[in-house]
């Protein structure tokens, strides 16, 4: 944390005097107050001579420290929680759905792993047609490779509606596509920056309880994160871990479904595996693997890793 | 945010958490002199520190133009944006269709085939096409060349633009005979004007031109297409370090990607094939391998069926994958004949 007089603004209690009292121990910054022994600083206070605001001051960083870290939750809340705003959200693929147990849960990063035009973009926009239309929540889409098409959305939209007048139909349409926000990233820092600013209006959302956003997708991920990994530095490996935590953190807090694609790259004898290695293999809580038969066009998706269920398991499906 | 998200250096970013600031909220209230002092850094370092860090903080308030995130932009907006982008002709009738209509703008397409198939003539089609004028149907813009392989021929360009011309005044003669005003004012000269080409001969060059194309192209905004003739040519022989040409190549494809959304233009990338060894025989797919497959929107792959030419649509968002005939003639990319002699036959 910051160092003790950046604090001052905000508490004045931190005054020049207590700044000097805590440099005369070492204490420069929040941390270093935390490294030292509290019991002894507080017997140094009673010797100085103002010592009832020299103890007021270490109580108020002790607060604001208290103040930083997320509350302690125990088993029952943590049920509630799970049950009361964790939904699970289908992707338009039933088979994916049937694999899954009712589709993506709200909380839980998944990742799409498949090798080149294997469906995963086409199971993304499923899945933003599904959920703009049945859940009535919104859904943010970060698109790499301006692979995002409308059209094709509309299409599976269209598809599932049984409105016959063309006035309603396009009406509904309107209505479902305005809930679809589309933004294209092209490198990592600019995807830092929009979601932050996405979680910043998801807080503010929070009390007004308007359209939620209920699906994040990015699509995909590999793209922006194989540009830094590797070489000299290891700000890549940092830079990927990060993000893997935000989007878990942002998918927690706000009740989010978060879906992210992936590549394959060649791996031992041949068989690919997937992109951006063995760290990143335990970030998403849900890995499923996509591969696509050219002659018949069926898509097999498979578990290669999931919180609740055997890995392994397989469906089919057309696309 | 924290701090690390920032795109700063990382030794900066280092020297930052080192000295205690590891949130975007601890740089709103000091001063670049204290943080330089702080940091042991120059003062126009902690300037820029304390830019990008308030650029962050600006951007946390987001406009009324979409509540949840700025520059986004809703699917309505975009599907009816998309009737606005007329798409590039390749002067081939079954082509064009499979394409849904051309190539697209805002898209980034990737184009692969055997070395002979004809990928630097529909490159050279391509760049001829773009400048069609808007009465004729096309988006009368210019276009960039870059070539890597030395296999561009100005005197087929000046063969194929001639063709163009002569095909857009019997157009014209047929189809319009009362409104004599829209003359073909297009000359061959002009269309090769406003081909911009680059020479490009080591994959530094490819990477310099690359981050220039954005000032390039701010420059003439009139430039509707870009090509890249091959993209893989520098990359294949003496990499040493596949690292360093997986990170290169990520990189590009991310600005091509950016180039192409953001001036609204077509980019094609050209690319050739290698041999892998994939269930049990070897088939050729495009080189570079699987990372750069996720760089393109749109992949065709030409191939040669028999005698014929044909080009199948490998991977797209929003097309079906079909394949159709081509052929290349002296005038250009035209319609494969064959498709005549069946029609005839019935």
């Amino acid at each position: 944390m910051a160092p003790l007089r950046s604090l001052e603004q905000e508490y004045p209690i931190l005054d020049p005097l207590f700044q000097t009292f805590c440099a005369l121990h070492g204490i420069f910054s929040v941390e270093d107050f935390l490294l030292h022994d509290l019991y002894v600083l507080a017997a140094f206070a009673e010797q100085e001579p103002d010592s009832e605001r020299l103890k007021q001051g270490i109580t108020q960083v002790l607060s604001i420290i208290d103040g930083q870290h997320q509350p302690w939750l125990n088993g029952m809340e943590l049920l509630a929680d799970a049950l009361h705003n964790k939904h699970v959200l289908s992707t338009g693929c039933d088979g994916i759905d049937l694999l899954l147990g009712g589709g993506l849960s709200a909380g839980q990063l998944t990742e799409l792993v498949g090798p080149s035009s294997s469906g995963k973009t086409q199971v993304c926009l499923q899945a933003v047609s599904s959920v703009a239309k049945k859940h009535i929540g919104n859904v943010v889409y970060l698109d790499t490779s301006n692979s995002f098409s409308p059209q094709r959305v509309a299409h599976f939209v269209g598809l599932v509606s049984n409105i016959s007048f063309d006035q309603a139909r396009h009406h509904f349409l309107q209505n479902v596509m305005n809930n679809i926000v589309c933004h294209s990233v092209f490198d990592i820092f600019t995807m830092f920056a929009v979601l932050h600013q996405l979680e910043i209006s998801l807080r503010m959302q929070l009390q007004s309880g308007d359209h939620r956003v209920r699906l994040l997708i990015i699509d995909s991920i590999s793209s922006l994160i194989t540009p830094i990994l590797g070489g000299k530095g290891s700000q890549g490996h940092a830079l990927m871990v990060s993000a893997g935590s935000l989007l878990k953190k942002l998918a927690h807090d706000h009740n989010l479904a978060v879906l992210v694609t992936n590549h394959t790259v060649g791996g031992e004898g041949g068989v690919p595996k997937p992109a951006l290695g063995e760290t990143w293999k335990s970030i998403p809580h849900v890995r499923l693997l996509l591969s696509r038969d050219r002659g018949n066009k069926k898509c097999t998706v498979s578990i290669i890793k999931h919180s609740s269920m055997d890995s392994g398991k397989a469906a089919s499906f057309d696309l | 945010m924290e701090v690390g998200r920032l795109p700063i250096s990382a030794s900066q970013r280092g020297k930052l958490i080192s000295a205690g600031y590891t949130t975007l909220s601890s740089l709103s209230s000091i001063s670049a002199s204290d943080l330089a002092r702080d940091l042991k850094i120059l003062d126009s370092e902690a300037l820029e520190i304390l830019k990008v860090a308030s650029l962050n903080n600006r951007l946390d308030r987001p406009n009324g133009g979409h509540g949840i995130v700025n520059g986004a932009q809703t699917a309505w907006e975009m599907l009816h944006e998309e009737q606005f982008f007329p798409r590039i002709t390749t002067s081939c009738a079954d082509l064009d269709e499979i394409l849904g209509g051309g190539i697209n703008c805002k898209e980034v397409t990737e184009i692969g085939g055997v070395p002979g198939i004809g990928k630097t003539q529909l490159g050279i089609q391509l760049a001829v096409n773009v400048q069609i004028p808007v009465e004729f149907g096309g988006l009368g813009g210019k276009a960039v060349y870059i070539d890597t392989e030395g296999s561009f021929m100005v005197e087929r360009a000046m063969q194929i633009a001639e063709a163009c011309v002569l095909d857009m005044s019997h157009y014209n003669d047929l189809l319009r005979k009362e409104d004599r005003a829209c003359q073909v004012k297009l000359q061959p000269s002009d269309i090769l004007e406003n081909i911009f080409y680059f020479r490009i001969c080591n994959y530094t060059e490819q990477m310099a031109l690359m981050n220039y194309l954005d000032k390039f192209i701010s420059e003439h905004k009139d430039v509707k297409i870009v090509i890249v003739d091959s993209v893989t040519f520098h990359f294949r022989q003496d990499f040493e370090d596949l690292g360093l040409r997986t990170r290169l190549l990520g990189g590009m494809a991310l600005k091509l990607m950016n180039l192409a959304k953001a001036h609204s233009l077509a980019v094609v990338i050209f690319n050739q094939v290698t041999t892998k060894y994939t269930e049990g025989s070897y088939q050729l797919a495009l080189a570079l391998g699987d990372s750069w497959s996720h760089s393109c929107t749109n992949r065709v792959i030409l191939y040669w069926n028999g005698d014929e030419r044909y080009a199948y649509i490998d991977k797209s968002p929003s097309l079906r994958s079909a394949s159709a005939p081509f052929a290349v003639t002296s005038k250009g990319i035209r319609n494969s004949p064959s498709n005549y002699k069946r029609t005839k036959m019935m």
